[in-house]
């Protein structure tokens, strides 16, 4: 009798125990996200997408998956390269599913959720949304929306991390979309040499030429590239020569208003050495040419910003080839290797 | 004898008097705890003719349109009782999408609202898209919405937003023959809020109950689209509406003003 009770308790304790390491539960791990003190406030609401283990990691799963993509392809980490910024390794425009070929250079993922508004013509006015535009974009993941749940809701890993991941734990949308916006309000970048020395950190000291260059950027560039962020969220036009193939008419696009033609969001440049090539169209591969271009290359297209209007009437921000070298010196302290190395947004 | 039957019937005159009043002033009936169902029947038309795909409607200057694809969104409803209360439908629940190509053989298209407060209703409103206050929320309270409108081609996926309407067919005037019409009117980002409530009141008052799901049949005037609020004729631009900000604030308006409370359904 006693032996028989004994089976019994055990065959009791595997199932539940067996029944623990199976069934998946909602794991409200905090994982808190600290505004570098140099930074201004964050700007996502976390409120309503509280940041969790389980959640980082379901959002870097998704954001390294190509089953986002028509072909399972895509990953939003195809563009997004870490040794790069997150930016599309030399390309200077985004390919896509079936040979398709964006119109715009891939941004880098980094500090958005101090931003305002995303996308070149700021089409996204919420991080939560932005994903939408990729995925569903036929020159880049060419894919639906309801086509990618229905993949997620067939892989045992996202049953479970879903679970894990979210209170009602259902493979939707609004939890897909806020598991990315976990992992990217997460990607903080802000351990620069730069910052070290605005923050007075492990004794860091600028070269001359990185102090002069400092001292350049303040007065010509910091206008619009401004704050801790290196911009100030505007969109502009900086007088690029109109490319007739592409014919981006920029923010344009978002409302037809004739003052936002050929305008584009005013780009960080946090990480720029590695961020190449540049502007919206990536038709400069190199920082020298983007400071030439300022100095001597600037189109007067019919729109462009006023800040960039020199006392002659001409367009452009007067650089000496000291000003240049000295800028790129400073530019270069942007290069944050602890942010571009950083194994929690690795794939591997 | 006589006077005894006079007395009877006068007693059973107070008695009846009696309970009557005794029901309406201290028996109100008790709707505490009890809920129902209330649908919305949505029924496009075009003036005063039914709205049927490929059909050609005249308009006014001479121009006239066919549709083959019409799609709305209606949300943030409520209802409002003959107290004046409002019953707010959850949030989480309350966007949908009126597909006509989703409408029964009698053009209509039902929203069914479960779990309503037992109440005599007033009026109804709600929003045509989707405000910027749920808009402005991210994911969050979104649910399968996102999808659902993407499925049903409501999302601008170049802007991460919601077409609140959607009108694709071809249009037709003095000089031109069945040229492209596509009407695809909504909210751009943060700059640019096209989201408008109608109030519409009942003829009667709807009756929802624990065993009364009423059903209230609204007439949509897809002519008031064109010939609403303000008169737009697709030869001056309005045979493509999109994010234009003169055009669709116009739309808009015109819209808001298209529906109207046929009948009520009490059962």
């Amino acid at each position: 009798m006693k032996k028989i009770i004994f089976f019994l308790l055990g065959i009791v304790c595997c199932v539940s125990c067996s029944n623990e390491s199976q069934v998946a539960v909602y794991e409200p791990i905090p994982m808190v996200i600290e505004t570098p003190s140099n930074f201004p406030d964050i700007s996502y609401n976390l409120d309503n997408n509280p940041i969790t283990q389980a959640g980082f990691e379901l959002g870097k799963k998704l954001f390294y998956d190509g089953k986002l993509s028509s072909n399972n392809a895509i990953a939003c980490a195809f563009c997004h390269e870490q040794a790069f910024a997150f930016t599309h390794h030399g390309h200077n425009l985004s390919h896509g599913v079936n040979g398709g070929i964006g119109f715009r250079n891939a941004q880098p993922i980094q500090n958005l959720a101090y931003q305002t508004s995303f996308m070149w013509d700021g089409s996204a006015s919420h991080l939560d949304l932005q994903p939408i535009i990729p995925i569903t974009s036929e020159l880049e993941m060419g894919e639906s929306l309801s086509n990618v749940i229905q993949k997620l809701s067939a892989e045992p890993y996202y049953q479970e991390q879903f679970t894990r991941a979210f209170n009602d734990g259902e493979i939707n949308t609004e939890n897909m979309l806020k598991a990315l916006s976990q992992f990217m309000v997460a990607m903080v970048s802000s351990n620069s040499k730069y910052d070290k020395f605005i923050r007075n950190e492990d004794n860091v000291t600028f070269t001359a030429l990185e102090a002069n260059g400092l001292s350049t950027f303040e007065t010509k560039c910091a206008g619009c590239h401004a704050s801790s962020l290196f911009t100030d969220q505007t969109f502009r036009n900086n007088g690029l020569s109109i490319n007739p193939q592409l014919n981006d008419l920029g923010r344009y696009n978002i409302g037809n208003n004739p003052n936002d033609l050929y305008k584009f969001k005013v780009p960080s440049l946090r990480n720029v050495e590695v961020s190449f090539p540049y502007m919206h169209d990536g038709r400069f591969t190199t920082l020298e040419a983007v400071l030439e271009f300022y100095n001597s290359g600037i189109t007067d297209n019919g729109n462009v910003d006023e800040s960039l209007l020199k006392d002659d009437g001409t367009y452009g921000i007067d650089l000496s080839d000291y000003e240049k070298e000295s800028l790129i010196a400073f530019l270069k302290t942007l290069t944050d290797y602890e942010f571009l190395n950083d194994e929690r947004f690795a794939e591997f | 004898m006589k006077t005894l039957k006079f007395a009877f019937a006068l007693l059973l005159c107070t008695i009846i008097s009696a309970c009557s009043s005794d029901d309406d002033a201290n028996n109100p009936e008790d709707l505490s705890g009890q809920n129902g169902t209330l649908t919305l029947k949505f029924d496009n038309g075009v003036g005063d003719q039914d709205f049927i795909f490929g059909t050609n409607y005249n308009k006014s200057n001479n121009e006239s349109y066919k549709v083959d694809n019409l799609k709305y969104i209606i949300s943030n409803i409520r209802v409002k009782d003959s107290n004046g209360n409002t019953f707010m439908y959850p949030d989480e629940n309350n966007a949908f999408i009126v597909d006509e190509a989703d409408a029964n053989n009698a053009g209509e298209i039902y929203i069914t609202l479960n779990n309503i407060d037992a109440a005599d209703y007033t009026e109804v409103t709600f929003g045509i898209g989707i405000d910027q206050e749920r808009f402005a929320l991210g994911a969050e309270g979104q649910g399968d919405f996102l999808e659902l409108a993407e499925a049903k081609g409501m999302l601008w996926s170049w802007a991460a937003g919601y077409k609140f309407i959607r009108i694709d067919g071809t249009y037709s005037n003095n000089t031109v023959i069945n040229e492209p019409l596509n009407i695809h009117m909504g909210s751009v980002g943060s700059s640019l809020d096209n989201y408008k409530e109608v109030t519409l009141s009942f003829p009667n008052t709807v009756r929802v109950r624990q065993d009364a799901s009423p059903e209230i049949h609204i007439k949509s005037d897809i002519s008031k689209v064109f010939d609403g609020t303000t008169t737009v004729n697709f030869a001056d631009g309005y045979d493509q509406v999109h994010v234009d900000a003169v055009e669709t604030p116009i739309i808009a308006t015109n819209i808001s003003g298209m529906f109207e409370v046929h009948h009520i359904h009490n059962d």
